[in-house]
């Protein structure tokens, strides 16, 4: 059944001249279904932990505590304007390095989850401007009138003002989940074995470029419709009357 | 309001003074920084202590400049291109016809969701490594190559960033124009062209900065630019202490060129605010 499926598949595209003959070896097919796998893993790891990332530098940066928000600062400044692919480097070739210098072999990150370090921090930066953004926006007599009902600063920040910054920051935020999805094809550069890793692999002595690359994105043509239809729901779910369009 | 745009855009700006501009730069953080690291680099030089690993860089740096070289043109060369097509399709994404604004609809998606290291690898291995012209043969170098693949996702960026500029423009002004018996042409270049450029600049150069760090995918595919150069320093020195320091110059180095892009860009946010 799958057989015969594969094979119209590829009698399918042959006219077009496109040569998908790869899907009938067994070994490279599942090499590529593994990469399909490996890069919605990278999304499904990156983007919780870039979110919490973004709560955490925003929460630092408008907590008024100049020790905090200033290093942090200049951090968020590094992050925003150096390449992504360097700061992997930086953490993959150089931090990677120590720490295995250090522990004497046994390091306990794997490729993968400095892929997923670099780019949830480099969104989380994104995040947190976003978030700062809609924190500022949340009217100060709101917060006067929390802070006259005895709410504490945790409880303020929590129950008042997040809530209401990340309904206004959603759509900035959803942007910035679309490219972090765009931004995990990086991971190809020190080997994880993503979808581009596995299909350059195929592609380095099959030629078949064109059509593994057509393949790789139409993935992220669906990755990212995914994620700003799910964006689209969640402002949709959390609309408040009163607050936004 | 928004012809006071116009008008103030010739008006002079107040000049900073010297000692005042001096200070300013010494509040920079960064810039006292720069100063430290100048400082130290100075005192090993004169007490002859300078460690191996800057020793090896001070040696590699111009090959690292020549590949910072690279970058740089590789990213005027991929906006310059990304422009003059963003601005085409930003163009006719704006006409009257639904089909054309369905198809530039369509690339503009395309090129902005798709991944921009496979834009690069797509134009670098799917196009031919030369051009047969007529009977010349014209070699298609990979730099090249990437310039076109960042060109089309700048392109699909500034047509967006072209669409936004034209539409905030209020159609009251518009119809004020044609009241005053100017004509479309006339109305398009005179008035809504020149506040389009001062409201697309600030994205212009967001866009033109993360055009010059994604510069750094092209060491992927092979060309020699300041990423690969520092990695072929770092295999060829072989001690940690310089893959350690040429790895953060690379980050270095970057960080110079783009944060002062966006300091400014940020600048004239703030001054747009104003208006």
């Amino acid at each position: 059944m799958m057989d015969s499926v594969l094979q119209a598949w590829v009698a399918f595209f042959k006219p077009l001249g496109l040569n998908y003959s790869f899907v009938m070896d067994p070994g490279e097919l599942s090499a590529f279904g593994h990469g399909l796998l490996v890069t919605l893993q990278l999304c499904a790891w990156t983007i919780p932990v870039s979110l919490v990332f973004g709560v955490l530098i925003a929460a630092a940066l408008t907590s008024g505590r100049p020790w905090l928000a200033r290093p942090l600062q200049a951090f968020v400044e590094v992050t925003r304007n150096t390449p992504t692919l360097v700061q992997l480097y930086c953490a993959f070739l150089v931090l990677n390095m120590l720490i295995t210098q250090k522990l004497g072999g046994g390091n306990p990150i794997t490729p993968f989850a400095w892929v997923v370090i670099v780019v949830a921090l480099h969104k989380g930066v994104f995040h947190a401007e976003a978030l700062r953004a809609g924190i500022e926006a949340v009217p100060t007599v709101t917060m006067e009138a929390a802070r006259s009902l005895a709410f504490s600063r945790r409880q303020i920040l929590t129950q008042v003002q997040l809530p209401l910054a990340v309904r206004f920051a959603l759509p900035a935020l959803v942007n910035n989940l679309v490219d972090l999805v765009k931004m995990t094809a990086i991971a190809s550069a020190i080997a994880v074995g993503d979808v581009t890793y596995e299909s350059i692999m195929i592609w380095s002595h099959r030629d078949n470029v064109l059509e593994l690359l057509l393949l790789i994105l139409l993935y992220f043509g669906l990755l990212t419709w995914l994620v700003s239809v799910g964006g689209r729901w969640l402002e949709e779910r959390l609309r408040m009357p009163g607050y936004g369009q | 309001m928004a012809n006071d745009l116009v008008l103030n855009a010739g008006r002079a700006r107040p000049q900073a003074t010297l000692p005042a501009l001096l200070s300013a730069v010494l509040r920079d953080p960064w810039f006292v920084l720069l100063l430290a690291l100048v400082a130290l680099g100075v005192g090993w030089a004169v007490t002859g202590t300078t460690p191996a690993a800057v020793q090896a860089l001070w040696h590699w740096s111009p090959a690292l400049l020549r590949g910072l070289g690279v970058n740089i043109q590789i990213s005027v060369l991929a906006m310059a291109l990304g422009t003059i097509a963003g601005l085409v399709v930003g163009a006719l994404s704006l006409s009257p016809s639904r089909v054309l604004r369905r198809l530039t609809r369509a690339y503009v998606l395309l090129f902005r969701n798709a991944p921009i290291l496979v834009l690069v690898y797509f134009t670098t291995y799917v196009f031919p490594f030369e051009l047969n012209l007529g009977g010349w043969n014209l070699p298609f170098p990979d730099w090249i190559k990437v310039v076109i693949g960042l060109g089309l996702p700048a392109s699909a960026n500034v047509a967006e960033i072209f669409r936004g500029a034209i539409q905030s423009i209020p159609s009251a002004q518009w119809e004020a124009a044609q009241s005053l018996a100017f004509r479309r042409t006339q109305i398009f270049r005179m008035i809504v062209l020149p506040q389009c450029v001062r409201r697309m600049l600030p994205s212009w150069m967001n866009l033109y900065a993360s055009i010059t760090m994604s510069t750094s995918l092209a060491s992927l595919v092979g060309v020699h630019d300041l990423v690969d150069t520092a990695t072929v320093a770092s295999n060829t020195v072989a001690r940690s202490d310089f893959t350690i320091l040429v790895y953060f110059t690379l980050l270095a180095l970057f960080f110079a060129y783009c944060y002062p892009i966006a300091r400014w860009t940020r600048y004239l946010e703030r001054r747009h605010e104003h208006h």
